[in-house]
């Protein structure tokens, strides 16, 4: 955070490439100190990651209440398995993993997805603020009132640009499945949208 | 149509935001909790159990030691035959187990009677103490039920319990217990 305010002083393109070359430097830091069990490093990275992973918690759940959890779940499983980082992956895609299974995790655990499905069909839902407009709203909560596979899939897939192979091994599913849940989630969100002037 | 639909599907996805910040600190409890991480809560209380199953491995050595060079000539009865014992949903031991634990601890009563009152009460304190492990660490077993060290730590106090009734009740056989959880 501090890499990026001093950036702005100079050329913008090249202030933002240092920043960035900075944020990283810094995270790696952040990340070998964290490794040492230590806390004050370990909330920097949460600082600096926590909207990718809340995001993503939010998209896959649907609901702000199980996305701070999930959320909470998900760094502190990554404290716990930080020494298992190894850099072979960006830390951000790594915590993406294990955000992916605290959603998960949370779902089996419980049977609340369930009824949070039936409470969306049944009233209307409380709107849940993700800072889209206009039509991406539509579609947000469109995206939000898919069923819970094809909603996982989609939202890997079509919202974070995960691989199929990739969005399969978050989800524990084959890549063929993937492939057949973002199918059924783009019909879906077809006859959902089309109603709401969403055309192409 | 459903090609257009998708292709403008794909870029509306591509714009919904990614980063979203969640609508208060989360960090706090992130913070508390792993200031007290899961290892760790559970050690002081494995910790104790494993204390209290080494306690009384070395007591009932004392006991036997004692029972042995002080006590009666014992019986060997070859008809009580242990049966292979299980861990149950809750951690208890098989039924055909138990029934045996059971006859033991009714011999034992009878094995007592012929003691020291010192002898008697040292190895009934040995007995309470791993009644009191066993329950301990079903306890612990109770939240977390994978817990192999546990798993390990309910079998070794098993074990100890039934050293303590063989050597008393005079029982030579070799007891075949399950060890491969």
């Amino acid at each position: 955070m501090e890499a990026l305010l001093t950036a702005e002083g100079s050329d913008y393109s090249q202030g933002m490439a240092d920043a960035g070359t900075d944020i990283a430097a810094n995270e790696k830091a952040w990340i070998r100190e964290a490794q040492r069990s230590d806390a004050r490093a370990f909330e920097a990275l949460y600082r600096l990651h926590v909207d990718k992973v809340y995001g993503l918690c939010l998209r896959m759940t649907g609901n702000v209440s199980e996305a701070e959890d999930c959320t909470q779940e998900a760094f502190i499983q990554a404290w716990n398995k930080l020494d298992k980082f190894r850099g072979d992956s960006a830390f951000a895609t790594w915590l993406h993993r294990i955000a992916v299974n605290a959603v998960l995790g949370r779902i089996r655990k419980s049977k609340r997805e369930r009824d949070r499905i039936q409470a969306v069909a049944d009233v209307q839902p409380a709107r849940v603020s993700t800072g889209d407009g206009g039509e991406l709203r539509d579609l947000a909560e469109a995206v939000d009132r898919l069923p819970e596979r094809a909603r996982h899939v989609f939202v890997l897939n079509a919202v974070y640009g995960y691989s199929h192979d990739e969005a399969a091994g978050m989800l524990g599913i084959a890549a063929g499945t993937s492939k057949a849940q973002l199918h059924r989630a783009r019909r879906l969100l077809m006859q959902q949208l089309e109603q709401e002037g969403f055309t192409a | 149509m459903t090609e257009e639909f998708d292709d403008k599907l794909d870029r509306a996805a591509r714009q919904l935001a990614t980063e979203i910040s969640p609508e208060r600190d989360l960090w706090p409890e992130i913070a508390t909790a792993i200031s007290t991480p899961k290892r760790s809560r559970w050690t002081p209380m494995l910790a104790q159990a494993a204390a209290v199953v080494l306690l009384v491995g070395a007591s009932s050595f004392v006991t036997y030691v004692a029972v042995k060079n002080d006590g009666p000539t014992v019986t060997i009865q070859p008809e009580l035959v242990f049966e292979r014992a299980s861990f149950g949903g809750n951690h208890n031991l098989g039924p055909g187990f138990q029934d045996a634990r059971n006859g033991l601890r009714a011999e034992l009563d009878a094995e007592l009677a012929d003691l020291s009152p010192e002898a008697r009460a040292d190895i009934r304190a040995n007995l309470d103490l791993i009644h009191t492990a066993i329950v301990d660490i079903n306890a612990v077993l109770e939240e977390e039920p994978g817990n192999i060290h546990l798993q390990q730590l309910l079998l070794q106090a098993y074990r100890e319990e039934l050293t303590l009734l063989r050597r008393v009740g005079g029982l030579t056989r070799n007891v075949t217990m399950r060890n491969d959880i």
